[in-house]
């Protein structure tokens, strides 16, 4: 049996949790020991952001042009941020349906990783994730 | 090998064409499962395969009905109004 965490233990616990979620999807659950979330997490948002990227092409992540939907982009990974400098350029353009549906695609990505780090550090902050990561392992 | 890298890298550098056309909205199927499957990861208490799969599969479609019937909803009153 693991000993509950003292309170600034907690919170900086809690902020690396969040912090690992955003730096790779689904990191956060792997932290509480919550693999089989994590797996599926990682790969979903990874291929979700991966295929608006393909379908609007990198220049769909736009700072300055569309900036709403760069916030929510930026939810998916620190890495969007590197995305918008090489596109700073107007080397690669992108407009019309598939500009639309790529920053549509990119910012749900976006806003589902920020769904899965909530998720995930409240059930660090309340102690649920370690428990059932070992009910799920002693279940296989 | 490395030709197929940048060749696969290259592909993210020009956008897909898709016409302004009824058949653009298909796209938004692989969007909704996505949601489903990031919601019941997020919703279950447990994680067990064939509940997660099922589970999954059940929102997906109820997602994909309920666009479906919005779709046709705003068609219809659409058509009502500019007839």
């Amino acid at each position: 049996m693991t000993q509950p965490r003292q309170k600034p233990d907690l919170i900086l616990w809690l902020i690396v949790v969040a912090l690992a979620g955003w730096v790779v999807p689904g990191a956060s659950y792997f932290l509480i020991k919550q693999t089989r979330r994590a797996i599926v997490a990682c790969i979903t948002i990874t291929l979700t952001f991966a295929v608006g990227l393909y379908i609007g092409s990198v220049g769909i992540v736009d700072s300055v042009g569309g900036w709403a939907w760069y916030m929510a982009q930026l939810l998916a990974s620190p890495a969007v941020w590197l995305f918008d400098q090489m596109t700073r350029s107007g080397q690669y353009p992108s407009y019309g349906r598939p500009c639309d549906i790529g920053q549509i695609y990119t910012a749900v990505a976006g806003l589902l990783n920020l769904l899965c780090i909530l998720s995930a550090v409240y059930m660090a902050y309340s102690g649920r994730g370690e428990t059932i990561g070992q009910e799920e392992a002693d279940a296989v | 090998m490395l030709s197929d890298v940048c060749l696969t890298l290259a592909s993210f550098t020009q956008p897909e064409s898709i016409g302004a056309t009824g058949l653009s909205m298909l796209w938004m199927f692989p969007l909704l499962a996505s949601i489903a499957v990031i919601y019941k990861t997020a919703k279950l208490r447990a994680m067990f395969w064939p509940a997660f799969i099922t589970e999954t599969l059940k929102l997906t479609a109820f997602l994909s009905g309920f666009m479906i019937l919005a779709i046709v909803v705003l068609n219809l009153v659409v058509w009502l109004l500019t007839s």
